[in-house]
């Protein structure tokens, strides 16, 4: 076996080192390829961009002016060319409304974002493990039925209105907690569990399945002829084979994350994208909302690469498409 | 056990869709009040439920109820014809990728995995903004931005199906792509279809009320339920009811659908592929 | 969207799974993966957790003192400090505090000297001759002179600033020119002496002294703006009784006093401390527990509030110089024919209106606000008759109804707003669609000719005169910059255009009391209502007042903490 493995880890650094190379070249094709939707996204927005980048007030000429600045007044190609050059540059333009630099916006933004993204992430995995290895266990029977029918519940709430029913009870009515605003690790519980429940009863649903056909499996049936507790049985053993389709699902779940990140935000008065986004909507602030679409759409895809490594790291006998 | 537990699912959701469709239906003709006529005495202070307003009023004084059951009604079709639009573009999207394979099968993932990357919320709430919110606007954007996912089982599906006998024996008599697309392999991915379907409709529900709630949805005063619960944050406080009530009313009809995506899929209708 | 597209991925997810999981014993990898993601989410949550370090402001000296830190929150973070570029009460609220102008309003809406000690006009009112109080210094200890004031100006003016002020000082002589880029300085401004500026006009203005206490006209360091250029709006230096100790964007702004003050013992306070991004209810709650001194107050809360005896000795109030109309575009039918616009006023029940404010406003009956300083207005307005205006309707050969838009901001209270007067007007036959716009997009539209029939706006007042209402929303001149309603009526025209150069006060006000009496009576807008601000302040803080003009000024508040 020994020698197998160190041929086995020779080959995988190889096919690793080229399989790198062509998931950054596909991640970087994918990029290209949002950056062109955003693009034509801002072509349909209505209204004069000069006009309001030089104000309500401003007259023909200064319009004008504004107009070849932004060089408008080129065709669509150049204006694809110029718009990717400043993004390679890191240059996403300036808000309508506050003409600071996006990407200064973005990058204050991101921290409260990620923060609580990742507590939420780590919610809904505690939740999802959790809530498999109890109904795992306790497999059959009412608390199957009823952790089944609550799981489904969970997931069919709109994450703003279990985030206002949370506002309502725990922080309002029993004070527990504060009222949304950012400041320390008690005003980040309630968002994070709010956005956490949703994704970890999907986690549980999927957990539970793969978990209970791997329960039923010959060698955990050996396992268990030989002595081996329910409790080690299921938590050492099933668990690690039923867990490789929750890493796929976290990794590509970032995206579906977001969305919840913007609701939540908007329910908690979270300082972080998904607020920024929405202000900019309501504004209009085409830039803005253009930029926070574009960052999210990067980070999905590089955090899509770095699971795949990841996941490649872990386990190179396995092929990904 | 599983079998049967799922057929109780399948029933339960569709005695709810039947509930809800029945509300759709009949809810505006049975609704006690003018869901956009202030109806209360007292305006800028919304009444608990009680007799004769048993939801109660919201702060302009309209029937909580009333609104709710004329809710039903657009909430319901803004969920089918954009799931209509979704299993559209995406079954369309998956069949020909599936089926005819090679390039086309690559260049139409690759622009899967494009639209996979933009958080689908986000690019609905970018879109609307600088579409402008109307009825018609909302079935394309929630459509065009959740048929990524249907694309996908829809494809894989077909890929199996492909190499199976039925299909290459049509494929020898002579019968065009076309023909064996509509009348072989389409009717075997109906009940993938199905599950879609169910899942795609608690999903565009679930996706409208959002972009309601942000202030995106179906204009004024058309009550739909997000927008319902977006007018009761800055009441929550002190007339809580105001967003319970429609909360409700959309988890019934997400889990409605839920229900019935579950049932059929545990219930073995779904193919084990 | 999240739950739907990661379930629709299931059943291929499900079907796959299985199958591979179950042909390897694993090795712990798999776990430790699932471990490292977990690990690398904590490890990016924790540090962020820890903000918002304590501030430290000076000991509070033994015996008679005032002082004390005022702790404010807004909803929304200031768009920018620089006066030039400031077109929005939130920016002037800030701006106020960090720089002065030459002349200054009172409480009674009076002009009072402020970096100017005295000054004179010419009788042909367009010579002014401004003595400034010598001595003074900007907060970087760089004296302040005539010079810099002339550098501001032409900042403003400046296109390259992009300075919405602008064209309130494009009546200066030369400023065109400037403009235009054919001169490098404004002719009629000059600085003779270090403590004198003269300024010329082309036109005479009864008007300009008003135009001078705009925070456009705030004096800042003219090279060091300059030099800064986009960066001075946030790094602002003035002379003001504030400096800029911090501003963390999208969560606080921090002012301390400002030693170099000129005037002596003034500001009380040591600092103010504005959190932002706190949404309304969530600083009505923090005000309740003492954690905020002064605060609005939230809708949902104002009846019990208004109605509690306890409380009425912290509440300030104040009817602003603003008016809440809904305009009627008077270049497309049928809202060409007056009589159907008066039928609008008359279906539209203001008292409704003002209920749904919770009391927080006065009806309009007409543009001018009545509290203007000795305006008089004797228009009677249009009372609740929607019996008048199907009358009136159908006078007008539309008494079958007829449907129209409504073009709105679309803030939760435009919304609910324009829900109430889509009902009034149902009432009387007229079915108005209401029409959701972005601002800058609604800004846009409503400048285009037969765009928007009915759009919902309001006007505050630049200055304390009926031409800032009058003349600014109602002259056909006007028709490409702020009369959105296209409105243009040559007898209106006539009074205005008579009153503008007058400096004779009282016959100018006689004038544009003729003026709003012909605009009530055609109607190119719904008169609605003229908000009243409420502001709730704790009781350890003293001086606070509002201003039906400007932001609150906080030069003499002080904040007593043993109250």
């Amino acid at each position: 076996m020994a020698g197998g493995c160190s041929r086995e880890a020779g080959l995988s650094r190889e096919t690793s080192v080229r399989y790198l190379v062509g998931r950054l070249a596909w991640a970087l094709l994918i990029l290209l390829g949002t950056s062109a939707i955003t693009f034509a996204i801002v072509f349909l927005v209505p209204g004069d961009p000069a006009r309001v980048v030089a104000g309500p007030r401003a007259d023909a000429e200064t319009i004008a002016t504004v107009r070849r600045e932004l060089g408008l007044d080129r065709p669509v190609a150049v204006q694809y060319g110029w718009y990717l050059r400043r993004l390679v540059r890191g240059d996403l333009g300036r808000s309508y409304t506050t003409r600071q630099p996006v990407t200064e916006l973005l990058r204050r933004r991101l921290p409260a974002t990620a923060t609580l993204a990742c507590a939420g992430l780590a919610v809904a995995i505690v939740v999802g493990v959790g809530g498999a290895l109890v109904t795992a266990a306790l497999a059959g029977g009412w608390i199957d039925r009823v952790a089944f029918l609550g799981s489904l519940a969970l997931l069919s709430t709109p994450v703003f209105w279990l985030g206002m029913l949370a506002l309502y009870y725990v922080a309002f009515r029993w004070r527990l907690l504060p009222l949304g605003g950012a400041g320390g690790i008690r005003h980040l519980v309630l968002p994070a569990l709010v956005l956490g429940l949703g994704t970890g009863a999907y986690y549980a649903r999927l957990l539970h399945t793969n978990l209970v056909a791997v329960l039923g499996l010959d060698y955990i049936r050996a396992a268990r002829a030989r002595g081996v507790g329910t409790v080690r049985l299921v938590a050492v053993h099933a668990l690690r084979n039923a867990s490789l389709p929750l890493i796929t699902v976290v990794g590509l779940d970032l995206a579906a994350l977001m969305n919840g990140v913007v609701l939540t935000e908007t329910v908690f008065h979270w300082p972080g994208l998904g607020r920024l986004a929405f202000d900019a909507v309501l504004g209009l602030d085409v830039p803005v909302i253009m930029g926070t679409v574009l960052l999210s759409a990067t980070l999905v895809v590089l955090t899509n690469v770095a699971v795949d490594l990841i996941y490649r790291l872990v386990d190179p006998r396995i092929r990904l498409r | 056990m599983a079998k049967r537990g799922a057929r109780g699912t399948l029933a339960a959701g569709l005695l709810m869709a039947a509930v809800l469709v029945a509300a759709a239906l009949a809810g505006p003709v049975v609704a006690p009040y003018d869901p956009t006529v202030s109806a209360a005495p007292q305006l800028a202070e919304p009444m608990p439920p009680a007799a004769p307003f048993y939801l109660g009023t919201d702060d302009l004084g309209r029937d909580v109820l009333s609104r709710l059951l004329h809710g039903a009604r657009i909430s319901l079709l803004v969920g089918v014809v954009a799931m209509a639009v979704t299993v559209t573009i995406g079954t369309g999207v998956g069949l020909t990728a599936g089926y005819f394979g090679g390039a086309v099968d690559v260049l139409l993932m690759r622009c899967t995995d494009v639209m996979l990357a933009f958080p689908g919320l986000l690019l609905a709430v970018a879109l609307v903004a600088v579409l402008r919110p109307s009825v018609w606007t909302i079935f394309v954007v929630i459509g065009l931005v959740s048929w990524t996912g249907v694309a996908r089982v829809i494809r894989s599906e077909v890929l199996s199906l492909r190499e199976r006998d039925f299909v290459l024996a049509a494929r020898a008599l002579g019968a065009g792509h076309a023909r064996v697309l509509v009348r072989h392999v389409l009717p075997n991915t109906a009940p993938t279809i199905a599950v879609i379907a169910a899942l795609s409709t608690s999903g565009t529900i679930l996706l409208d009320t959002g972009l309601s709630f942000l202030g995106l949805g179906v204009p004024p005063p058309t009550p739909t339920w997000g927008r319902m619960i977006q007018e009761a944050t800055t009441y929550y406080r002190v007339a809580p009811w105001l967003m319970l009530f429609p909360g409700l009313a959309v988890l019934f009809a997400v889990l409605t659908f839920n229900l019935i995506a579950y049932g059929l899929t545990r219930g073995g209708r779904a193919p084990a592929t | 969207m999240r739950r739907r597209r990661v379930r629709q991925r299931a059943p291929a997810a499900f079907a796959s799974i299985p199958r591979t999981a179950a042909s390897n014993s694993g090795p712990g990898g798999r776990l430790g993966a699932r471990l490292i993601v977990l690990a690398l989410a904590l490890a990016t949550t924790i540090p962020a957790c820890f903000r918002g370090d304590r501030l430290e402001w000076p000991p509070r000296p033994r015996g008679e003192w005032r002082g004390g830190v005022l702790r404010l929150a807004a909803r929304e973070d200031v768009p920018t400090l620089d006066p030039a570029l400031g077109y929005d009460t939130r920016s002037w609220f800030f701006e106020q505090h960090l720089f002065e102008t030459l002349v200054t309003y009172d409480d009674e809406n009076a002009l009072v000297p402020a970096l100017a000690e005295r000054w004179e006009v010419a009788s042909d009112l367009r010579r002014y001759r401004f003595h400034l109080v010598p001595g003074v210094v900007f907060s970087d200890g760089s004296p302040l002179t005539a010079a810099d004031i002339v550098g501001s100006l032409e900042r403003v003016l400046d296109p390259r600033t992009r300075s919405q002020g602008a064209e309130y000082y494009r009546g200066i002589r030369g400023a065109r020119d400037f403009i235009a880029g054919r001169t490098a300085q404004v002719a009629g401004l000059a600085a003779p002496d270090a403590t004198t500026l003269t300024v010329e006009l082309d036109a005479p203005d009864p008007l300009f002294l008003h135009k001078l206490a705009l925070m456009f006209a705030a004096v800042v360091p003219a090279t060091l703006a300059r030099a800064l250029g986009d960066d001075f709006a946030s790094r602002p230096v003035g002379s003001g009784p504030f400096v800029l100790r911090e501003w963390r964007r999208g969560e606080r702004i921090v002012l301390a006093r400002n030693p170099r003050y000129r005037r002596p013992g003034l500001p009380y306070l040591d600092g103010v401390v504005e959190l932002v991004s706190v949404n309304d209810e969530l600083a009505w709650l923090m005000f309740e527990s003492g954690e905020l001194d002064v605060a609005g107050i939230p809708p949902a809360d104002f009846p019990a509030v208004k109605r509690d005896p306890g409380r009425a000795g912290q509440l300030l109030h104040a009817t602003t110089l603003t008016t809440a109309y809904i305009g009627l575009n008077c270049e497309m039918p049928p809202l060409d024919d007056r009589r159907v616009r008066q039928a609008f006023n008359y279906a539209v029940s203001k008292t409704d209106l003002i209920a749904l404010l919770a009391g927080r406003a006065v009806p309009a009956r007409g543009i001018v606000p009545p509290n203007l300083p000795a305006y008089r207005s004797d228009v009677d307005g249009y009372p609740h008759d929607p019996a008048r205006a199907r009358a009136l309707l159908a006078e007008a050969g539309r008494g079958d109804g007829f449907a129209t838009e409504l073009w709105t901001q679309g803030s939760d209270l435009d919304l609910k707003l324009a829900q109430k007067v889509q009902q009034d007007l149902a009432r009387v036959g007229v079915t108005l669609a209401i029409k959701q716009v972005a601002w800058s997009a609604f800004l846009e539209a409503i400048r285009q000719p037969r765009t928007v029939p009915v759009f919902d706006l309001g006007w505050s007042a630049d200055f304390p005169d009926p031409s800032n209402f009058l003349d600014v929303l109602f002259h056909s001149r006007q028709r490409d910059a702020n009369n959105h309603t296209f409105y243009a009526s040559a007898e209106l025209d006539r009074l205005l255009d008579r009153a503008r150069g007058l400096a004779d006060r009282a016959e100018r006000y006689r004038l544009y009391a003729e003026a709003e009496r012909v605009l009530v009576e055609d109607a190119p807008v719904i008169f609605l209502y003229h908000p009243i601000t409420y502001v709730i302040r704790h009781p350890r803080v003293h001086g606070y007042r509002i201003h039906a003009l400007l932001p609150a000024r906080l030069t003499e508040v002080w904040v007593d903490p043993d109250t």
